[in-house]
C-alpha cells in the first residue's frame, strides 16, 4: 500500500515536472529578445494545456500530505528557502501567464513578460535545489525534526538546480518546435539541439559533482541505480536531439519529456527504502513506510484512487487529444 | 516577534486574500453556468455575449484564487509541519481528496473552456463549465470539512501522541461542517451577485448603449444577492448551536460546558489561557451588523418592476455602494471562525505552538513579508484589471472572440498565426 502511493506520489510529481517543465521552458524562452507577437505565440502555444500542467503540482502536494503526512512537514519545512523560491517563482508564472495579455499596451505586456522569465527561473532552480536535498541527506534529528536550512547550500545543490533548469529551457524548446506553426518550428530547432547539448552537460556535471560529494554518497542506497538512470537521462536528452535533427519533434518531445521525469525516478530509487536519508543519526532516517499515513487513511484514499485515477488522467488526456496538433490561425489566442 | 506569532500572520493574509477571490470564483460561476445554458437552449447571442463578459472578469479573477490557493497549500507544511505530523493522518485525507478530486479537474476543466471557445462543440463546450461549478462546490465541501475538522475534531483516537482515523463518516456529519458550509456557500452567491449587480448598475448609471445585456445581468444580480443574504442570515443564526456545542469556550461569556472544559485542559495541557482573543467577538459582531444591512437587498427586488431600479437612478449609486460590504463580511466571518479556535490549531487537540514548524523567526519573517508583498502586489494589480475589464463593458472581450477576427486589443497582427 505505503509503495503504490510513493508510486503515485512519484508519478504526480514527475508528471508536473514534464507538463510545468515546458511551461518554464517556453517561459524561459521568452527572453530571447524576440518580438512581442512571437511571444505572445509562444505562449499561446501552451495555452490550453497551461491550467491543467501546475495543478499536478498541487495534486502532488495533495497526496504528499495526505498519503505522507510526515514527509510534507520535514521535507517542505527542512528544504524551505529552495520551496519558497519555487513556490513564488509557481506564483509568478500563473500570474504572469493568465495577465500579461489583459492590459493593451505593449509596455505592460514586456513587463509582465519578464515576470514570466524570473518566475520560471525560480521554479526550475528551486525544484533542482529541493530534489538535490534530498540526495544530498537532510539534519534529521533524533526528535524527528530537520535542524537549520543551511544544509542545502552546496556545490551538488547548485550544480543540481543548474542542470534542472538546463533541462526545463530544452524541453521548453522542443515543445515549441512540436507545437508551434512549421516555420516557426523550423527557425527553432537549431536553438532547441543547442540547449540540449547544454542540458546533457549541465546533468552531467552535476552527476559528477554529486559523485564526488561525500554526503551524497554516504546518502545513497544503491548508487549504481543512480549513476544508471543519471546515464540514462543523459542518453534521453542526446536521442532528443538526434529526433529534432531528422525533424521528428514528437519522438524528440517524449525524449525529453522522460529527461524531465527521470530526476524523480532517480531520488527516489537511489533512496529507496529511505526517503529522508539523515546525516546527524543515522536512525532518525525516514523510511517510506515511516512516513506514510496509517493504515486506515491510506485504505480510504486507496477507494477514492481506484475510481478517480481513470477519470483525472482520462480528462488530462482529452484535453491533449482535442488541442493536439500545431497551432495555426484557428487556434485560439488568450494568454 | 516569535516564529508562532509570524506564521499566524502568514496564515491569516494569504487565507484572506484567498478568500476574497475564491468567493467570487464561485458566486460568478454558479450564475455563468446560468448564463451559458441559456445562451445554448435559446440561441440568443446577447446571451453569448453575457457568458463572454462576466466570463471574462471570472477568469481573471480566477488567477488569483489559483495562485493564493497554491501557497495556502504548502504553507501547511512549510510553516505547520506539527500538524501534519500529529494530527495529518485525518486532517491530511480530506485535503488530499479535494486537490484531487476538486482542485485538479476545476483547473484542467477551466483551460478546456478558455481555449475551446469556436473549437468545441457547444454542447461539449457547456459541459465543461459544469464541469468546472461542480468541481468548485466540491472544492468548497472537502476544505469545509478539512476546516470543520480543526474546529471540532472527530473520528479519530491518538496512539503514541499522533491522531489516527477511526471513522471518516464523522468528519462528513461533524456539527460544524454543514450549517457553515451552507453560510460560506451562501455568502459567495451573495458576493458573485452583488458584484454582478453593482458592475451592471455602474454601467446602466452611465447609459451604457449596451442596456439589454445590463438590464438582465442587474435583475440576476439583484434577486441572486437577495435570495442569498435570506440564505446566509439562516444559516448564520443556524450555526451558532452546532458550533458553540462542539466549541464552548468560542462566542465568549462563561457557561458551566466552558469551564468543565477548561478546567479539563488545564489538567491536561497545562494552565494557560484557554479563551479566545477578543478579536473574534469583534469581527463576529460587525459581520452580523453588515448582514442586517444587506438584508435591505430585498427593498431592491420590488424595484425591478417596470425598470424602477434603472429609472430612479439612485438605487443604482446604492449597490454600487455596497459592494465592498459582503468582502469586509467575509473576513471578519473568517476571523470570527478563525481566531475564535485560539488557543488551538484542532480545537482541544493541538494548541497552535506545538503545530508550528522550528523555523527560524527570521525566516519566516522573511516569508511573511515576501508573501504578504508579493500576494498583495498581485491582488491589487489584479483588482485594478478586473475593474479596467469591467469598466469597458461587453463590446468584444477578448475571452471567445472568434479567432478570425483580428484582435482589437493588439495592435498589430498575429505574424505567427497567419
Ligand atoms: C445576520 C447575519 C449573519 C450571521 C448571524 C452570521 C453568523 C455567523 C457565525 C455564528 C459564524 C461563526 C461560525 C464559527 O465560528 O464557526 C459566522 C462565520 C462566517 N460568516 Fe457569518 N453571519 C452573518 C452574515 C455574514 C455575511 C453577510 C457574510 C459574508 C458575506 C458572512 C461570512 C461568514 C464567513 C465567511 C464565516 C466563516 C466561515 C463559516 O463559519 O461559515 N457572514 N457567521
Amino acid at each position: 500500500m505505503e509503495l503504490a502511493w510513493y508510486a503515485l506520489l512519484g508519478l504526480f510529481f514527475a508528471g508536473y515536472l514534464v507538463l510545468g517543465g515546458y511551461d518554464y521552458g517556453v517561459g524561459l524562452l521568452l527572453a530571447r529578445g524576440v518580438d512581442a507577437s512571437r511571444r505572445r505565440a509562444a505562449l499561446n502555444a501552451v495555452g490550453p494545456f497551461f491550467l491543467g500542467n501546475e495543478v499536478w503540482l498541487v495534486a502532488a502536494v495533495g497526496i504528499l500530505f495526505g498519503a505522507f503526512p510526515v514527509l510534507e512537514g520535514e521535507l517542505l519545512a527542512g528544504s524551505y528557502p529552495a520551496v519558497l523560491a519555487a513556490l513564488v517563482g509557481v506564483i509568478l508564472v500563473t500570474a504572469g501567464v493568465q495577465l500579461r495579455s489583459r492590459p493593451e499596451g505593449e509596455r505592460a505586456r514586456g513587463a509582465w513578460d519578464r515576470v514570466i522569465v524570473i518566475g520560471s527561473l525560480l521554479a526550475a532552480l528551486g525544484w533542482g535545489v529541493m530534489l538535490a536535498g534530498l540526495l544530498q541527506g537532510v539534519p534529521l534529528r533524533a526528535d524527528g525534526h530537520v535542524a537549520g536550512v543551511t544544509h542545502l547550500f552546496t556545490p551538488f545543490a547548485a550544480a543540481t538546480g543548474l542542470a534542472v533548469l538546463a533541462l526545463t529551457v530544452a524541453h521548453g524548446a522542443t515543445f515549441l518546435t512540436l507545437r508551434m506553426p512549421v516555420a516557426e518550428s523550423d527557425q527553432l530547432r537549431p536553438l532547441a539541439r543547442r540547449l540540449l547539448v547544454t542540458a546533457a552537460v549541465a546533468v552531467s556535471a552535476a552527476a559528477v559533482v554529486g559523485l564526488s560529494a561525500d554526503r551524497v554518497r554516504a546518502t545513497a542506497q544503491r548508487p549504481a541505480v543512480g549513476v544508471l538512470l543519471a546515464v540514462l537521462l543523459v542518453a534521453a536528452l542526446l536521442a532528443a536531439r538526434v529526433a529534432l535533427g531528422r525533424r521528428r519533434p514528437g519522438v524528440a518531445f517524449v525524449a525529453t519529456a522522460t529527461a524531465l521525469a527521470l530526476p524523480v525516478l532517480l531520488v527516489g530509487a537511489t533512496l529507496w527504502p529511505y526517503v529522508l536519508v539523515s546525516t546527524l543519526e543515522p536512525n532518525a532516517s525516514l523510511t517510506v513506510t515511516d512516513a506514510a499515513a496509517s493504515g486506515p487513511t491510506l485504505r480510504l484514499l486507496g477507494w477514492l484512487a481506484v475510481p478517480l485515477l481513470p477519470a483525472l488522467l482520462g480528462f488530462q488526456a482529452m484535453c491533449w487529444w482535442i488541442f493536439r496538433g500545431r497551432t495555426d490561425g484557428r487556434a485560439p489566442v488568450y494568454w | 516577534m516569535d516564529t508562532l506569532l509570524l506564521a499566524r500572520l502568514q496564515f491569516a493574509t494569504t487565507a484572506s486574500v484567498h478568500f476574497l477571490f475564491v468567493a467570487v470564483t464561485l458566486g460568478l460561476v454558479t450564475l455563468l453556468v446560468g448564463m451559458q445554458t441559456a445562451w445554448v437552449v435559446t440561441g440568443n447571442q446577447r446571451w453569448e455575449r453575457s457568458t463572454r463578459f462576466w466570463g471574462q472578469l471570472y477568469v481573471i479573477n480566477y488567477v488569483l484564487g489559483i495562485a493564493t490557493g497554491i501557497v495556502m497549500e504548502f504553507q501547511f507544511g512549510l510553516n505547520w509541519s506539527g500538524l501534519s505530523r500529529y494530527v495529518g493522518n485525518v486532517f491530511g485525507a480530506p485535503l488530499a481528496i479535494e486537490t484531487l478530486v476538486a482542485f485538479f479537474l476545476e483547473s484542467t476543466f477551466l483551460g478546456m473552456w478558455i481555449f475551446g471557445w469556436h473549437r468545441l462543440r457547444r454542447g461539449v463546450h457547456l459541459a465543461l463549465l459544469y464541469g468546472v461549478a461542480i468541481t468548485a462546490y466540491a472544492s468548497a465541501f472537502w476544505i469545509m470539512v478539512a476546516n470543520s475538522w480543526l474546529q471540532n475534531p472527530v473520528g479519530y483516537e491518538v496512539r503514541d501522541g499522533v491522531a489516527h482515523l477511526t471513522d471518516f463518516s464523522a468528519l462528513l456529519t461533524n456539527p460544524a461542517l454543514w450549517t457553515a458550509l451552507g453560510h460560506v456557500v451562501s455568502a459567495a452567491l451573495l458576493t458573485g451577485g452583488l458584484l454582478m449587480a453593482a458592475i451592471s448598475a455602474w454601467h446602466l448609471s452611465r447609459r451604457t448603449p449596451d442596456f439589454a445585456l445590463f438590464r438582465s445581468s442587474l435583475r440576476i444580480g439583484v434577486v441572486t444577492a437577495a435570495v442569498a443574504i435570506s440564505l446566509v442570515q439562516g444559516f448564520g443564526f443556524a450555526q451558532f448551536g452546532p458550533v458553540g456545542g462542539a466549541q464552548p469556550t468560542k462566542f465568549g461569556g462563561t457557561s458551566p460546558q466552558a469551564e468543565a472544559l477548561i478546567a479539563d485542559w488545564t489538567a491536561r495541557f497545562g494552565p494557560g489561557d484557554y479563551l479566545p482573543p477578543t478579536l473574534s467577538s469583534v469581527g463576529l459582531g460587525f459581520m452580523i451588523l453588515i448582514g442586517f444591512t444587506l438584508g435591505l437587498l430585498w427593498l431592491f427586488v420590488p424595484l425591478l418592476w417596470r425598470d424602477w431600479i434603472i429609472r430612479l437612478r439612485f438605487p443604482l449609486w446604492l449597490l454600487i455602494l455596497a459592494l465592498p460590504l459582503p468582502f469586509v463580511a467575509l473576513i471578519l466571518g473568517w476571523i470570527a471562525r478563525e481566531v475564535g479556535r485560539q488557543p488551538w490549531v484542532a480545537y482541544g487537540l493541538l494548541p497552535v505552538d506545538q503545530a508550528v514548524s522550528p523555523i527560524s523567526p527570521w525566516l519566516m519573517g522573511t516569508s511573511l513579508v515576501g508573501f504578504t508583498l508579493l500576494l498583495g502586489a498581485l491582488a491589487v494589480t489584479n483588482w485594478v484589471l478586473l475593474a479596467r475589464h469591467a469598466a469597458r463593458g461587453a463590446a468584444d472581450p477578448a475571452l471567445g472572440r472568434p479567432p478570425a477576427q483580428p484582435p482589437a486589443d493588439d495592435p498589430r497582427p498575429e505574424p505567427a498565426f497567419a
